[in-house]
């Protein structure tokens, strides 16, 4: 018979899986847009409101279920860790934000070269897509890929990072707004890392070590 | 003989701390310790080879399914088991290191000096609240008024019930409200000066607000002696206790930190009972 709980864990279950389509959707729409030249700040501005109150609704309902049913084990965590989860996917929604604004910020860009922030946010979005699927299966299998697929996000900023304080003859424009967008990316990668740690969390009550 | 004389004179030479049995147990040395404990009732074996070990200045708390042995389990601890008719006990249970199954060892000197609260408040009916702390020191044979004044006063003030009784002390104890009797009881176990208090579902008949105050005494009572509470309330021992044990069908299934016990059990049976799904 299922416990009373059980009703509202699934309904945190399902507003979590909203936000991962959401946050999803978001971000790799903001790298799209930025590769292609298209403005599109309205848009995601009102998609990463949708994902704060989305995040809100979440520590609203997890508080509730705290205060009604105080959960232990598992089921703790399992809550704890989506109001974890639900930060990340709302931080997601403005990081794709920042990245949308950065065109609004320096206009045309289209001359700057895209291919590390094409790289960068290939990456990123695997790591969106594939720490949602670990938290949706309860992977721990899966979540674990995503510690070095965030080191390769980190080495794509580094590298550009150092490589134009080395070079400081290029397009200040181009590098200011590259090395933005890399660093909104190298942040929504650590954020999916950290989803990838709640699985890890739910499944064995493990803490992962903090990069 | 005095307890503490006999204690003394039968720990044996090389009690040593003793190695916990699984990961997150606590480690010895213990105030009082059960090894391969067992209890029957009847034909019907209760407790099975438990051995199990509660530190001193710590709460402990028995959780576990109806059934499954927990109050027998401190029943033991304190020689009430062998009350019961038909009841029997085999293994040990070591107190400061002695064994109080020994046959040189009084069980009335144990029940003093590993006290017990139970389940619903039993104040003597037909005494006051002074006369049911006292009685207990009567029976030891303190005759002299001004020590026994001042054991009522220390034990209804370490009950915290001094303050709510004090121009009430030729009162009936039954006369008091029953989060103040379970208190009364309290003082009346603490008069003897026990160095082990068991209780047995103490707030299971009380009110929110009683039993706040209840948990709120218990948390100051560690500091003085060791306690073991058996409660069927998960809330009650995450909030009470140092340590949990888990018990089901009258063995240890599992026992640490509470806040690891509740948080990440290591047992698939822990897990499924404290998360309720069943029992």
């Amino acid at each position: 018979m299922p416990r009373l709980m059980d009703m509202g864990l699934d309904r945190l279950r399902g507003m979590i899986l909203d936000m991962a389509q959401l946050s999803n959707s978001t971000v790799t729409t903001a790298i799209d847009a930025y590769e292609q030249g298209k403005d599109v700040r309205a848009k995601i501005f009102d998609w990463s409101e949708e994902l704060r109150i989305l995040q809100d609704e979440v520590s609203e309902l997890a508080v509730e279920l705290i205060a009604r049913y105080q959960p232990v084990a598992t089921d703790l965590r399992f809550i704890k860790s989506c109001m974890e989860v639900a930060y990340g996917f709302s931080r997601f929604g403005r990081y794709a934000h920042d990245i949308a604004d950065v065109l609004g910020m320096f206009g045309d860009i289209s001359g700057c070269d895209k291919s590390p922030i094409h790289k960068a946010g290939d990456q990123a979005k695997s790591m969106i897509s594939l720490s949602i699927k670990a938290f949706t299966e309860r992977s721990v299998e899966l979540a674990s890929k995503l510690n070095d697929m965030d080191d390769i996000v980190d080495n794509i900023y580094t590298d550009f990072v150092k490589k134009s304080a080395q070079n400081p003859g290029g397009d200040l424009k181009c590098t200011v707004s590259a090395t933005l967008i890399l660093r909104y990316l190298e942040r929504i990668a650590d954020h999916a890392t950290y989803v990838g740690d709640s699985v890890l969390y739910i499944v064995t009550g493990e803490r992962a070590a903090r990069k | 003989m005095t307890v503490e004389l006999l204690i003394e004179k039968l720990k044996p030479e090389n009690e040593k701390r003793v190695e916990p049995a699984s990961q997150g147990e606590p480690m010895g040395p213990f105030k009082i310790r059960a090894e391969k404990l067992n209890a029957w009732f009847g034909q019907n074996h209760v407790l099975k080879d438990i051995s199990i070990g509660f530190r001193e200045n710590e709460v402990t708390a028995i959780i576990g399914p109806s059934g499954c042995g927990k109050s027998t389990l401190i029943r033991c601890l304190n020689r009430m088991h062998e009350l019961v008719p038909g009841a029997r006990t085999s293994g040990s249970v070591f107190l400061d290191g002695a064994e109080i199954y020994s046959k040189h060892v009084d069980a009335v000197q144990v029940r003093r000096t590993v006290g017990m609260v139970f389940q619903k408040p039993n104040p003597f009916p037909t005494m006051s609240v002074y006369d049911n702390v006292a009685a207990g020191l009567k029976l030891n044979g303190m005759r002299n008024q001004r020590k026994l004044d001042e054991a009522v006063l220390n034990s209804l003030k370490k009950a915290a019930l001094w303050d709510e009784v004090k121009d009430d002390l030729d009162k009936s104890g039954v006369s008091l409200s029953g989060g103040q009797q379970q208190r009364l009881c309290i003082a009346r176990a603490l008069a003897v000066e026990p160095k082990v208090i068991l209780m047995d579902e103490p707030c299971s008949a009380l009110d929110p607000i009683a039993t706040a105050k209840i948990e709120e005494l218990i948390a100051s009572l560690k500091e003085q002696y060791t306690v073991v509470i058996v409660t069927h309330n998960m809330q009650q021992a995450a909030r009470v206790s140092d340590r949990t044990a888990f018990l089901y069908l009258g063995q240890v299934i599992e026992y640490g930190e509470t806040t690891h016990l509740f948080e990440n059990p290591a047992q698939e049976l822990t897990e499924r009972y404290v998360t309720g799904k069943f029992g």
